[in-house]
């Protein structure tokens, strides 16, 4: 062998050629993430929640406990127009003594005024030997010899006419009056009349209320657009958008700030246990177990009463407390498997033997190889948290009145479901979606994060 | 790269085609065993209820072949035993299985029950026990049977809510503190069928008291072989009511048989009244009665329009209640002072709550704690004596508010605790007058949710400073709600105390002039109002839908309501 058999190596260009940038384990991640459709846009919806938890507020102004009564459980869809009407005044109505005569139907039915939504006031000509008058309100028009619908009243005394004020909606309604014997019996037939009421307002309320912004071009008869409720509004004439960015909060507080605190608390004990192992760690994990078996029902309403939470205060400190207190076993339980797994790496072993300190040992190799197991846990505690809180405010354990959280939105909803359904299906929706976009989300971190899965692919 | 790190994957091509090829098959068979089990799971499970359901219960709301029909009880009665009944349900089902001395009639007058006839006089009366009156096992209703029950009733021993429905009859108060023994009650049957009666004072109203559930008789011997258990379960009680008892399966059903003991039993025209739910959800009830298997379902606000669009026939029933809120008059009460009270009121509007609010149909505002049913002298109470009028003015509530915080010495009001129900209707209130009065004065207002039982509890104790709260009529008469804030009566739970308005009442008790009557009533009222003691909302009422087939039920605001004791079954003519 000669020397010649040996050449110098020149130090150019082709002794290393990278095909692609060297990239650092969180670009590489972060790349990965971006080739998952569902994660990223998951990751747009959560970044969406939280601006619109947080920020909403500041563009849409509209007090989420102020309440409108005259506007209750509005779909977004309906018709904005109002009637500037007067003020109510109370009616005297209108006595007629029954004529002589034999028993005929009721006749010239007719209303007084405008039909609006603040009342309907309606007359007709007596009936000879008619005792009393009964008045039905019905939404569907009403066939021959079919119930008349709603009995709204009875008059009797020679009053031949009635008001109705009784949660008139901007519909059509077809009001019946039929009158009664001298035993207050029906008699068969009934006058039915067709009825448009049309959504009203006093020009104070319109003030009040901030409807319009120029309070000087406002007089009764006119007709203005009253603001919009792009969620429509709840059984309160609260204003749905601004309920759901409270919930929003409060939700997002629960989700995000619960996970946070319990993660950290699993990951500490975890690497402990799993760090240290021997007895220490078989200790340390039966009681990690011991935590597990523990009710969390019951522990939130233990912390209730230690916290001297009385009736009508919010629920969501102790929810917190018993949340962080009784959900960081599932995390300590990764972490310290992940722990036991790196401890035993080669890179590890090599580690110690150039003498690195124990607490640079855990902070540079331990924890940031656990960082995506962490991470995909958090992301996988969210939505059960945010649930759990939806849960509680259902069954009224959470949040209180005036406060809404989605959960007690879905509550509210619920009983209206067949009737206004806009107040049930917003809140659920947005539930939904979020604990949706945090699992899709969790989901691609975890395909991310993973460096081994790259190579499954 | 990715082979030195995982050498054992092996080529990747045929594998996968041999895996997919085989596993499609499999799926397919996991798939098709899968399903073959749904199905299976399936019928046996129809099989199995379709055979429970016809072997304990009809299924439809009316059963001609039985003569039958079926309803829902909205809760279960804790127990039967009439002396400590107390609630709604309980004196429902204990007026189809029970009589007193008369009862309420289908035109809901009093028409004689056990009793055949009587003389009645100032201080007492005596009463004719009908001979053909028989308890559901044989033996006989006697005098002794009435006088065993109201001793039964004061006996401080039953702690019964309802002793107090008894104190007119004379020493029933001074049995039921304690002072005298059980003996000395002012009932006494002379023979097995006469019983004399001895009032403490003269009581305008006593007859109409006699329909009440705790005037019930209680067969002696029957009640102590049950050992303390009576009225605890159908086989613990019998009955002398023109229905029995024939099954009761607790928190599931309860099934009522015509009574062929009962002495007017020809009256009885249905064999059968199965309560054979026992639901509290609105829509589910609703949901039974559109399917046809219950024959009556109360409507609420959310599911009226149902109702309309389906064209059923809607009823509605004023059911005598009056509701209120009550505020707290004990001295450490904020409440207390009256300032701040009359703030209170002047923002309160009884409209706005019922038609904005509750929207139930059926209410009607309230103006009094007389509702609008009352008789007074001639006519009805109301217009004879109306209501005191008052218009809601927010400045002068405002002033109200500023003394009431001078004499307080306070700068801010601290939270009012406003105790409540937990069910629909009391949170939207709640939340209603939560707002209402934070935004006309300021005054933030918490919220305290409880159940029944728990709010009783707290309304005892005098744990809140508004409380939502109602009255039903026990007997048909103005002191029925007239007494309600007398200083001496345990349902003032405000503790409301006013010498000139117990003046009124105990006028009210012991005068026989209806005008007099009448007029301390009025009285009573005016203070009610002017001195707020309590904030009046509405008259409850109620609107609901029952099956055109079942005749003869009577809804009335004092006694068993519904009442389907006269109740019959008519044949459709397209069934």
């Amino acid at each position: 062998m000669s020397e010649l058999s040996f050449k110098p190596v020149s130090l150019g260009a082709d002794v290393e050629q990278r095909s692609r940038p060297s990239l650092s384990y969180w670009q590489d991640a972060w790349l990965r993430l971006q080739a998952n459709k569902r994660a990223f846009v998951s990751l747009f919806v959560v970044v969406g929640m939280v601006l619109f938890a947080f920020v909403g507020p500041v563009f849409w102004r509209i007090d989420p406990h102020a309440q409108d009564l005259d506007q209750t459980s509005k779909p977004p869809w309906e018709d904005r127009r109002a009637l500037i009407v007067a003020p109510y005044q109370p009616w005297s109505g209108v006595s007629a003594s029954s004529p002589e005569g034999d028993y005929v139907a009721p006749r010239s039915l007719e209303i007084v005024g405008d039909a609006t939504t603040t009342f309907v006031r309606l007359v007709w000509d007596p009936v000879p030997v008619a005792s009393g008058y009964r008045i039905y309100r019905q939404i569907v028009e009403p066939q021959s010899g079919e119930p008349l619908g709603l009995p709204l009243g009875t008059v009797h005394d020679g009053s031949v006419s009635f008001e109705d004020r009784l949660d008139i909606r901007p519909r059509t309604y077809w009001y019946s009056v039929v009158a009664l014997d001298e035993r207050g019996e029906e008699f068969p037939e009934a006058t039915t009349i067709e009825v448009e009421a049309v959504f009203a307002t006093t020009v104070a309320n319109a003030i009040e209320r901030g409807y319009v912004s120029n309070p000087e071009s406002l007089s009764v008869g006119s007709t203005i657009h009253v603001p919009l409720h792009p969620f429509g509004t709840d059984y309160l004439g609260r204003d749905m958008l601004a309920r759901l960015m409270e919930g929003a909060r409060i939700s997002l507080f629960i989700g995000i700030v619960a996970p946070f605190l319990f993660v950290i608390a699993g990951v500490v004990y975890g690497s402990i246990a799993g760090f240290l192992g021997g007895n220490l760690d078989h200790v340390l994990m039966r009681f990690a177990d011991f935590v597990i078996a523990l009710p969390f029902l019951l522990f939130m309403i233990l912390f209730k009463l230690l916290f001297g939470i009385g009736p009508g205060e919010s629920g969501i400190l102790p929810m917190l407390v018993a949340l962080v207190l009784l959900s960081w076993p599932g995390a300590a339980r990764l972490v310290r498997g992940e722990i036991l797994k790196i401890r035993e790496e080669g890179y590890v072993d090599a580690s110690r033997l150039l003498g690195t300190h124990t607490s640079r040992l855990i902070m540079r190799h331990m924890i940031p190889n656990t960082m995506g197991v962490v991470l995909v846990t958090f992301t996988f505690a969210v939505p059960s948290a945010i649930f759990t809180e939806a849960f509680l405010s259902f069954i009224g354990m959470g949040v209180t009145a005036p406060t809404a959280s989605w959960g007690s939105m879905c509550n509210d909803g619920i009983k209206t479901m067949e009737s206004t359904p806009h107040e049930l299906i917003f809140p659920a929706l947005f539930i939904s979606v979020t604990v949706l976009a945090f699992n899709l989300l969790g989901d691609g971190l975890r395909d991310a994060l993973d460096a081994r899965m790259r190579y499954g692919e | 790269m990715s082979d030195t790190l995982i050498p054992s994957s092996p080529p990747a091509k045929p594998f996968k085609e041999e895996v997919s090829r085989g596993s499609a098959w499999q799926l397919a068979k996991y798939a098709l065993v899968g399903l073959l089990f749904f199905v299976v799971l399936l019928a046996l499970l129809g099989l199995v209820t379709a055979n429970s359901a016809a072997g304990t219960r009809s299924t439809s709301a009316v059963d001609y072949a039985t003569n039958t029909i079926t309803l829902t009880l909205s809760s279960e009665p804790p127990q039967l035993n009439s002396t400590r009944s107390t609630d709604m349900v309980s004196g429902m089902v204990l007026g189809h299985v029970m009589e007193g001395l008369l009862r309420f009639g289908p035109d809901n007058n009093l028409i004689p029950g056990i009793a055949e006839s009587w003389e009645l006089d100032e201080l007492g009366g005596t009463f004719r026990i009908r001979s053909d009156a028989y308890w559901s096992n044989g033996t006989q209703v006697t005098a002794h049977d009435f006088v065993f029950a109201w001793q039964t009733a004061v006996n401080p021993e039953t702690a019964s809510q309802y002793a107090f429905i008894l104190f007119p009859i004379k020493n029933g108060q001074r049995i039921n503190e304690g002072e005298l023994p059980i003996e000395e009650l002012g009932a006494r049957a002379l023979d097995d069928f006469t019983l004399e009666v001895e009032l403490e004072q003269a009581t305008p109203y006593f007859l109409k008291l006699l329909a009440f559930f705790t005037y019930y008789p209680i067969n002696k011997e029957f009640y102590l072989s049950t050992g303390g258990r009576y009225g605890a379960d159908a086989e613990d009680l019998i009955y002398n009511g023109p229905f029995r008892i024939a099954s009761w399966v607790h928190g599931a059903s309860v099934r009522l048989e015509k009574n062929e003991y009962y002495w007017n039993r020809d009256e009885t025209k249905l064999d059968a009244i199965d309560f054979a739910y026992i639901l509290n959800d609105a829509n589910a009830v609703l949901n039974l009665f559109a399917t046809r298997k219950i024959v009556f379902a109360g409507l609420n606000s959310e599911n009226l329009d149902r109702a309309l669009k389906n064209r059923w026939r809607i009823q509605e029933h004023v059911d005598g209640s009056v509701f209120f809120l009550e505020l707290n008059h004990r001295p450490d009460r904020l409440t207390s002072n009256y300032n701040l009270r009359k703030a209170l009121q002047l923002v309160h509007d009884p409209a706005e709550l019922v038609y904005k609010v509750m929207k139930l149909p059926g209410n009607l505002p309230g103006e009094s704690i007389f509702p609008v049913w009352l008789r007074g002298v001639h006519g009805s109470f109301r217009d004879e004596y109306p209501g005191p009028r008052f218009v809601q003015d927010e400045v002068k509530a405002r002033e109200h508010l500023a003394m009431a915080l001078d004499e307080l010495g306070l700068d801010e009001l601290p939270p009012l605790m406003f105790l409540t129900g937990d069910n629909p209707v009391s949170n939207k209130q709640s939340e209603y007058y939560q707002r209402l009065y934070k935004e006309k004065l300021g005054i933030e207002v918490k919220i305290d949710k409880q159940i029944f039982k728990q709010r009783l509890a707290k309304m005892t104790s005098g744990d809140f400073d508004i409380v939502a709260a109602g009255w039903g009529p026990d007997y048909d008469d103005v002191l029925t709600f007239g007494d309600l804030f007398a200083s001496w009566n345990a349902n003032n739970r405000g503790r409301y105390e006013n010498p000139e308005l117990d003046k009124h009442v105990a006028i009210a008790q012991s005068s026989s002039d209806p005008v007099e009557r009448m007029e301390a009533m009025d009285q009573v009222q005016k203070i009610l109002h002017d001195d707020v003691a309590i904030l009046v909302q509405y008259e409850r009422g109620s609107v609901y839908v029952s099956d055109s087939r079942v005749k003869g039920v009577s809804r009335r605001a004092v006694g068993t309501d519904p009442d389907y004791t006269r109740a019959y079954i008519v044949q459709e003519e397209n069934e």
